[in-house]
């Protein structure tokens, strides 16, 4: 049979064109080039801490990142096992906040929420197992919370937003003070008994 | 119908394939063949363009699906979602942005003034903010692409805590080229600059029932534009 109604083509072209806008909208998040995980991976390695410079003209890491907040991101890797965040929170306006390398905020902690000036944080995936740090150390463990990865590389990220002004040094300086790396769960504490 | 028109829209190349081709076929029968091979390669461009485009300016725009829209405000109300549409995380992806999920945070972003007219640093304008209820917020300018621009007074931004206000709480900001009392923001030195407001807010009181912040629709700054150079 010779296809020639027009009509038919219209059709054709409606439904590719359907299939191409789903495929491209899917797609695009995995090819995005320049996403936030790729522009601090640029930054240093994973599993530490590494406080961004407070955005300035032509010196941004991220575009439309706020002039009035200083930031601390953690890029973490959890194939090697879990990995341990500590935060004293220095002002309750702190926002520490968990991402997929898509970008996707999966949990938060808000300082103004924290009974205590203290984060301190397992990050592991659901198959990773930090039980036995309760038995390593129990008397620490009632305070640590165990953050669910839904992925093995994400990006944990600190949020200092400044109280007033001339406030930036005072954050840098407690931002500074932020711990990111590996948990060791079966190494012995070396300032434990 | 217009199969005419069709034909004529359509691209050369079947043309150059034609020679080598239709020798084993009897002409007619390749002229046919060549032609319905020229709609399907024409057909396919087209929903190319077309899948492309529309994919692009709901991802870089947003539709009424993904963002709302009050007044020259426009945010993206699942962004930082984990469980947000396939638009959303394209366009959090696409931006190189981490933003904070909408229970935490609420982001708009303002490419025009109130009456629709695109921001631009030769005009001057004044932006009439009301008190926010959230425990911290910001405004800031950027240029076109997400980019802080530079001032003799390094002024980025106000927050809730900078901005000088009133008894009741209001606030005036002046986005301006040149000096201005109060509130003053810098919109640099280059006449020939688009400018983006964003306003931040974090950690919003009023909350819907998935906890995602509320801000009333009377509340954003109101944007007017004052004078052009």
């Amino acid at each position: 049979m010779r296809v020639s109604l027009p009509g038919l083509y219209i059709a054709l072209g409606v439904v590719l064109a359907g299939l191409i806008h789903v495929v491209a909208v899917l797609t695009l998040p995995m090819l995005a080039p320049r996403d936030a995980h790729a522009r601090l991976a640029a930054l240093g390695p994973a599993n530490t801490m590494i406080q961004l410079p407070a955005a300035a003209p032509g010196q941004q890491v991220m575009p439309m990142m706020a002039p009035d907040v200083r930031y601390a991101v953690c890029r973490y890797d959890l194939s090697n096992g879990p990995v341990r965040l500590r935060a004293e929170i220095a002002d309750e306006l702190w926002l520490v906040a968990f991402y997929t390398p898509l970008g996707e905020n999966y949990y938060a902690v808000i300082g103004a929420d924290m009974k205590q000036p203290v984060i301190d944080l397992i990050i592991a995936t659901k198959d990773q197992t930090v039980a036995e740090v309760g038995v390593d150390a129990p008397e620490a463990f009632d305070n640590v919370v165990v953050v669910s990865s839904p992925v093995v590389e994400g990006i944990a990220l600190i949020r200092a937003p400044l109280a007033g002004p001339s406030r930036g040094a005072e954050a840098e300086r407690a931002l500074k003070a932020t711990y990111c790396g590996p948990h060791k769960s079966s190494s012995p504490d070396p300032s434990g008994p | 119908m217009d199969t005419n028109r069709l034909t004529s829209a359509l691209p050369n190349s079947p043309l150059l394939l034609a020679p080598t081709q239709s020798t084993a076929w009897r002409e007619e029968e390749a002229s046919h063949s060549m032609r319905s091979l020229a709609y399907f390669v024409g057909t396919f461009v087209v929903a190319l363009m077309l899948g492309i485009g529309s994919a692009w300016y709901m991802i870089e725009r947003g539709s009424t699906l993904t963002t709302t829209k009050v007044g020259p405000w426009n945010g993206w109300i699942s962004e930082g979602n984990p469980s947000a549409d396939p638009y959303t995380r394209a366009h959090v992806a696409r931006s190189g942005r981490l933003p904070l999920t909408s229970t935490v945070a609420r982001y708009f972003v303002a490419r025009t003034d109130n009456a629709g007219r695109s921001l631009r640093s030769d005009c001057e304008y004044l932006i009439e903010g009301f008190p926010l209820n959230a425990r911290w917020w910001s405004l800031a300018v950027y240029d076109e692409y997400g980019g802080l621009i530079a001032n003799s007074s390094q002024r980025y931004s106000f927050n809730s805590e900078e901005a000088i206000r009133r008894a009741d709480g209001s606030f005036r900001i002046n986005l301006s080229r040149n000096a201005r009392p109060e509130n003053w923001l810098p919109s640099g030195t280059d006449p020939n600059r688009s400018l983006m407001l964003v306003l931040r807010v974090y950690g919003s009181r009023d909350t819907d029932i998935s906890g995602i912040g509320q801000i009333p629709n009377d509340r954003l700054p109101k944007i007017e534009r004052i004078r052009c150079e």
